[in-house]
């Protein structure tokens, strides 16, 4: 590409170098250039674009790189791409809570799942790539639209309205008439639809829907919000998103406020549509299932008095109850706590009957708080069961006579009771589904009633302050996407120098801008407008540019 | 435009980026692993004991180095260690506390474990009832033993079963100025 300057040698004008048109009077000077691009030619009214005309400095290298609509388009294809790879298997969030993640793929989808989990698919929004080639998009993005609009600003900010003769010609839309006696009416009638007119001695530009040109540009700067909305997501502070597992009767610590707050969850309450009178009587009478109406937790919210020490006893203050109920989450300070779901596999309690080896009931059923067993219970008769030992999760009883327990959680949950009647004890071992004699010759035998489970509440503690940048970035980029896509930028030239010419152009919709000119013509007495492209259709052949 | 205008357009644009995805990426690989690392110093935290007192680690940190082993009595490694320890402990802790921290537990399920071991644990239990210390120090697998040196620094850190050896080891870490 040339890097000198370019003269005109029709008007003698000095244009930049890379230049396709001439800035004064719109004759093509650069003979490089195809000459059928027309409409490349005229995005900018033939000046340079900036990247095209030197490369110097590193940052000018990096520069001209992501200016490159190749490139733009490559970054948008590789995040398409990715983005779909990361939808093949589930992504992280989305597996077991608790479950190792490269455990889980691999177990699950083999060598792929390995390679997905190792290539961080698996977190594909944060990702190191990803986030590179996020930034990659940005960059892109900003460097292509200062680098266009740049040179867009200039040739819009004060177009001239003198063409040379050849502009005319290459318009798309372009008539010559000998007859230049009715200009003043076709300006006049043009005026009337909302063109604007710019007049330079004989010759006339009118113009209208400009703002068209900027949509792109308005729809990036929404994007770039965007991009950064969705940045700053990683920044500490901005969001949290948290299950909060809560037991009833139990108060936790909220995570991510410094131990400040704490929640109890006093109650979790499913309700069903039953029928009674309603509008969904009918459908209830349709189906088998039970209809959950209602997911509600009844919380009591705390803020803690003695932030102080990790560890410290919390000296709770209570602020308020509340019922969190699906899509009604307890707001407070920036964050918002939700319903997400229950869990009510947790066992929390189990009860037992003492009987004697006939059968017979002795005294009364006794329960056992499982997170927090007492040693002793009197069940009536004179009798007492002692617990002396209990594993939550029973796997064995160890050489010293320990019962030894896998986990913490009661899944499993193995006894020995001494059943004593103050004379005499006899021990046994008790699990769920089994009763083993400990001492030989057992008279008394304590059988499992039934057990209870703990209801807990899970809920989502959320916080987001990017939400109103992203939606700003949203509205901003719709905003540019109407306004490009629904507002035509339409050229009219016009002069009598020599006969009556006209020549116009537009970004889009031809169609509507020989609406806009025919009429007008007409009434003034002067053909259609000749349009090349309707020709071409018509004759079925090219027709060269010097018509 | 200027050309030097454009220059510095240029320059500011790419560098911001830059620092930008670089800041989130940062950020991005750190909050993944806050764990309490050897080089870190040590979160003060104060629990109640299994004896009724109360333990708070900097009064503690004040004068002796402090080893923390996190437990539970359902972690086989965690019981196999725990007579060494108590050996160990016994051989004189003038220059070091060592402070058995059990991970949410309750009271029956200890003393239980405690009755079926030979002798008794000299050093003492610390509750962490809710996993506030747990959580404090991002303690993975259990057991996990720190050692904290005079000055508050975190030492030595082992994820997994200690050896007699691991044992002196720590002691020497924590007692180290």
């Amino acid at each position: 590409m040339e890097l000198n300057e370019i003269e005109c040698a029709s008007c003698g004008h000095v244009n930049p170098p890379g230049t396709q048109l001439c800035q004064s009077c719109g004759k093509m000077i650069n003979s490089d250039y195809d000459k059928k691009k027309i409409k490349d030619l005229m995005r900018y009214d033939g000046s340079a674009i900036r990247s095209k005309t030197r490369s110097r400095s590193i940052f000018d290298k990096i520069w001209i790189f992501f200016t490159s609509i190749k490139v733009g388009v490559s970054i948008i294809l590789l995040i398409a791409v990715a983005a779909s790879v990361g939808t093949l298997f589930p992504q992280e969030y989305f597996i077991p809570v608790g479950a190792d993640p490269l455990q889980y793929y691999t177990e699950h989808y083999g060598t792929l799942g390995r390679l997905y989990y190792e290539l961080g698919f698996h977190n594909l929004y944060s990702s190191w790539w990803f986030i590179l080639l996020m930034g990659m998009l940005a960059l892109s993005i900003i460097s292509a639209s200062i680098d266009r609009g740049v040179p867009l600003y200039k040739s819009l900010k004060n177009p001239r309205a003198k063409k040379h003769p050849t502009f005319y010609r290459r318009q798309r839309l372009n008539l010559h008439d000998a007859d230049s006696g009715s200009i003043a009416g076709v300006i006049e009638g043009l005026k009337k639809k909302g063109y604007k007119v710019k007049s330079e001695g004989r010759h006339h530009l009118l113009e209208k829907g400009r703002l068209s040109r900027w949509g792109p540009y308005i729809n990036h700067t929404g994007l770039i919000l965007l991009l950064f909305g969705s940045m700053l997501r990683f920044f500490p502070g901005m969001y949290v998103d948290e299950l909060i597992y809560i037991t009833e009767g139990e108060t936790v610590q909220l995570p991510e406020t410094e131990g400040e707050y704490y929640v109890e969850n006093n109650e979790f309450i499913v309700d069903i549509y039953e029928e009674g009178g309603s509008v969904f009587d009918e459908t209830l009478q349709n189906t088998n299932e039970v209809i959950t109406s209602n997911y509600q937790t009844d919380i009591t919210f705390y803020e803690n008095q003695n932030v102080d020490v990790v560890g410290a006893q919390p000296d709770l203050q209570k602020v308020e109850d509340y019922s969190i109920r699906v899509n009604h989450p307890y707001r407070f300070d920036q964050f918002e706590l939700y319903q997400s779901s229950y869990d009510n596999s947790q066992m929390k309690s189990m009860t037992f009957q003492l009987e004697d080896s006939n059968e017979q009931v002795i005294g009364e059923p006794f329960t056992i708080d499982l997170d927090d067993p007492d040693r002793t219970y009197d069940v009536g008769d004179g009798m007492e069961v002692n617990m002396r030992a209990y594993a939550p999760d029973f796997v064995e009883i160890d050489d010293n006579g320990a019962l030894i327990s896998q986990t913490p959680v009661a899944t499993n949950p193995a006894f020995v009771f001494e059943v004593t009647d103050g004379d005499s004890s006899e021990l046994s071992l008790l699990q769920i589904m089994l009763s083993t004699d400990i001492t030989q010759d057992n008279e008394y035998n304590v059988r499992f009633v039934e057990n209870e489970n703990h209801m807990a509440t899970v809920l989502t503690l959320k916080k987001d302050l990017t939400l109103p940048i992203i939606a700003t970035g949203f509205g901003i980029f719709l905003i540019g996407l109407f306004i490009g896509s629904y507002i035509n930028h339409r050229r009219i030239w016009i002069n009598d120098e020599d006969g009556f010419s006209i020549g116009a152009h537009t970004n889009k919709n031809y169609f509507g801008l020989k609406k806009d000119i025919d009429p007008v013509l007409k009434e003034n007495g002067y053909d259609e407008i000749f349009d090349r492209d309707a020709t071409d259709f018509d004759e079925g052949v090219i027709i060269g540019e010097e018509k | 435009m200027k050309k030097q205008t454009r220059n510095i357009l240029r320059v500011a644009i790419i560098t911001s980026i830059v620092v930008l995805v670089g800041v989130t990426l940062w950020f991005n690989l750190t909050s993944d692993s806050q764990a309490v690392q050897v080089g870190d110093d040590a979160v003060d935290f104060q629990l109640e004991t299994l004896d009724g007192g109360t333990v708070q680690l900097s009064e503690i940190n004040e004068d002796r180095g402090v080893i923390l082993n996190f437990w539970g009595t359902w972690c086989e490694p965690c019981r196999e260690e725990m007579p060494d320890m108590n050996t160990i402990y016994n051989e004189g802790h003038d220059e070091y506390e060592l402070i058995a921290v059990n991970v949410s537990e309750g009271e029956q399920q200890i003393n239980q474990f405690l009755m079926s071991l030979d002798e008794e644990l000299s050093f003492p239990i610390a509750l962490d009832r809710n996993r506030d210390v747990t959580k404090a120090y991002q303690i993975g697998p259990l057991p996990t033993t720190i050692a904290i040196d005079k000055s508050g620094v975190v030492v030595e850190k082992q994820e997994y079963q200690l050896s007699v050896d691991d044992i002196y080891n720590f002691v020497e870490q924590s007692t180290s100025e």
